[in-house]
């Protein structure tokens, strides 16, 4: 009797100390939360506020006459200021987007020969590859652009392209290569004695298994390109070149700062972004989750 | 269906032997098993013939064809995986057309072969589904399906049947063996299980360390194992091997051991023992063959009672002798207590002699 009391005592206490725990983890969390998504809720409710409105102090928590107008600035083709922000948007999409594509098309082959085949060199460059991203990119900097202006790329979106595979292609390739080593050898066996060639079992099998892997390499790939600031600020300086980061710097100057027009370009810029990781991040996920565990 | 000769085959990776100049024929029809413990150059035997690792040297011929060069598509083989390796990404259906669709029959052809098959196995209502949907016996009977749809020249299976509980790897092996007789295939069939070997095959050929030790008919190698490792690896439980010692007095021949008995030997063995190198001589013996008493007798040696399991129909009893330990069979009705002194009584007829130098059997002739 007594010893199963005391059992139930012990069990108890036990229990609330992991209940403890808990409850420090999320008040932690929520912390977390609260810290990340203020700055985004501030963004927003500046965004619609009046520029007059967004200045004042105290401020005003919530926007007493709410408007769109800065929206509507920065969406209509006919004002220089929207002309310029359309502009600075295509260029990201499109720097971006060929970032990613390149990276891909780079990054599958190079990945799968790096989990397949066995060469001399194969661990040395597998860690080679990785050099680039143990250095902050400034160190970079002036040696890419010099290395840019004997390629005649300065003030060219190639450049920047170019710039962005060589963070972003290590990444990629070590992503896809975790991918890679959990789809069992056998399967391109199977798949070559059945009559395909190396590269249709590569093609036909093994590429429909990894495309979780790709998209979220894809995701990663873009997200970085897209965000980028340094060397875009660097590389470009002709107006309609420039990318978003960068662009949306024109919204400060010397005298005045229009927030409400900052903050909803800001907003606008982050739109693909949130919209590509909600459609996808469950392969994002599952990707980043992949490598970590055999099965 | 063909023929397989392998000749003087060699895989070296770096300055490792994994597969060490094998040379052995599988008949038109045959079932050949290759067996041997872990990393004993089975399977990279079985992945050379498949082409899917190169050969570093000797010869592959599939039929008539001298195949060293040719692509695994080119082969007219087929293969099961231990992991089934079923395309996880297709159905059923889409898996055993695979193999037909990248030799472009016509669609109607594939869709008759494929039913076909679905019939054989017993598995048209599973034509549907996804592999992960599948049990492990049913994933393994799609695997035989694949290779069985393109009526390949040869099977080429690797371990086809580790994977699946105890249960059902007994009921799987008497399918293929059925399989294998229906068809007239000529199997090639890596197995770790000598069992396997032994119930399935036509003829096994017994690896160890990249060698080929022994390629006969499993009663032949049960009976008459070349070496110690053959002796040792087929049978379970294992043939004991005792290690002692070969002296002639008075031109008769006895075996002495370090604890001081002597068995003598028959003419017959007592040529054999004449063979060795040294005098050295190991005494093997299978379980069967061995008389147990439990009380001395003439011609018996002593030995000491380790275990006693019972199994129902057939008890077995490890004892210890000379310092080695001996594996014995009696009947159930045979009491046995452990660690009771007993007396073994070999049959001069069926025991084995090898040379402890070399390891290899001794002969009389």
């Amino acid at each position: 009797m007594s010893s199963a009391g005391e059992r139930a005592v012990i069990a108890r206490r036990s229990r609330r100390q992991v209940d403890g725990w808990r409850w420090a983890g999320r008040i932690f969390l929520v912390l977390m939360l609260l810290y990340t998504a203020a700055p985004m809720a501030w963004m927003l409710l500046t965004s619609i506020k009046s520029g007059f409105a967004a200045m004042q102090m105290p401020p005003q928590w919530w926007p007493e006459e709410p408007t769109l107008a800065s929206y509507a600035k920065l969406l209509d083709p006919q004002n220089s200021v929207g002309a310029d922000f359309l502009r600075f948007f295509w260029n990201s999409l499109f720097v971006s987007t060929m970032t990613t594509i390149l990276a891909v098309i780079v990054a599958v082959p190079a990945a799968y020969a790096f989990s397949r085949f066995s060469f001399p060199g194969r661990k040395f460059l597998f860690f080679a590859v990785l050099l680039r991203n143990m250095f902050p990119a400034v160190i970079f900097l002036v040696p890419l652009f010099i290395l840019m202006r004997v390629l005649g790329l300065v003030n060219t979106h190639g450049s920047l392209i170019l710039t962005y595979l060589t963070f972003g292609l290590p990444l990629a390739i070590w992503l896809l290569k975790g991918f890679y080593d959990n789809i069992p050898i056998q399967l391109e066996q199977a798949a070559r004695i059945d009559g395909a060639t190396r590269f249709q079992a590569f093609l036909l099998i093994v590429m429909p298994l990894s495309v979780p892997g790709i998209i979220a390499t894809a995701i990663y790939s873009f997200i970085a390109a897209w965000n980028e600031y340094i060397y875009a600020y660097t590389f470009l300086s002709k107006n309609d070149q420039l990318t978003l980061p960068v662009g949306i710097q024109r919204f400060f100057s010397e005298n005045t700062t229009d927030f409400p027009g900052l903050m909803a370009a800001s907003f606008l810029m982050s739109v693909p972004v949130v919209v590509l990781f909600l459609v996808l991040q469950r392969y994002f996920v599952r990707a980043l989750t992949e490598g970590a565990v055999k099965h | 269906m063909a023929h397989v000769v392998l000749k003087d085959l060699v895989k070296t990776y770096g300055s490792f032997n994994a597969v060490n100049h094998v040379s052995l024929t599988v008949n038109d029809g045959e079932f050949v098993a290759l067996v041997g413990p872990s990393g004993c150059g089975k399977t990279t035997t079985l992945n050379l013939v498949a082409g899917l690792i190169p050969i570093t040297s000797g010869e592959i011929a599939i039929g008539d064809r001298v195949v060293n060069d040719l692509d695994p598509k080119d082969r007219d083989i087929a293969m099961v995986f231990q992991n089934y390796a079923l395309y996880p990404q297709k159905s059923v259906y889409k898996n055993l057309a695979f193999p037909l669709q990248m030799r472009k029959l016509p669609r109607e052809e594939i869709d008759r072969k494929v039913k076909d098959a679905a019939r054989v196995l017993d598995m048209t209502h599973l034509l549907e589904r996804k592999p992960r949907e599948l049990s492990g016996g049913q994933q393994q009977r799609v695997a035989l399906g694949r290779a069985l749809v393109r009526d390949p020249a040869v099977f080429l299976m690797d371990e086809p049947l580790s994977n699946l509980d105890a249960k059902l790897r007994v009921q799987m092996r008497s399918e293929i063996k059925r399989f294998h007789q229906d068809l007239k295939a000529t199997i090639i069939y890596v197995t770790h299980d000598q069992l396997e070997a032994v119930t399935m095959a036509d003829r096994m050929a017994v690896m160890n360390g990249g060698f080929l030790q022994q390629y006969d008919s499993p009663a032949q190698v049960f009976a008459h194992p070349v070496n110690m490792f053959v002796a040792s690896f087929i049978g379970s439980p294992a043939m004991s091997l005792v290690p002692l010692e070969a002296t002639t007095a008075d031109g008769e021949t006895v075996l002495t051991s370090a604890e001081g008995w002597i068995l003598p030997l028959s003419a017959r063995n007592a040529r054999k023992v004449a063979a060795a190198t040294s005098n050295k001589i190991v005494l093997g013996a299978r379980h069967s063959t061995i008389k147990l008493h439990k009380s001395a007798v003439p011609g018996a040696v002593p030995a000491k009672t380790y275990t006693v399991e019972p199994t129902g129909d057939i008890t077995f009893v490890q004892a210890f002798m000379a310092g080695a330990i001996v594996n014995i069979s009696v009947p159930p009705t045979v009491a046995v207590a452990p660690d009771a002194a007993v007396w073994l009584e070999f049959d001069q007829e069926r025991i084995h002699l090898f040379d402890g130098e070399t390891e290899m059997a001794l002969n009389a002739d």
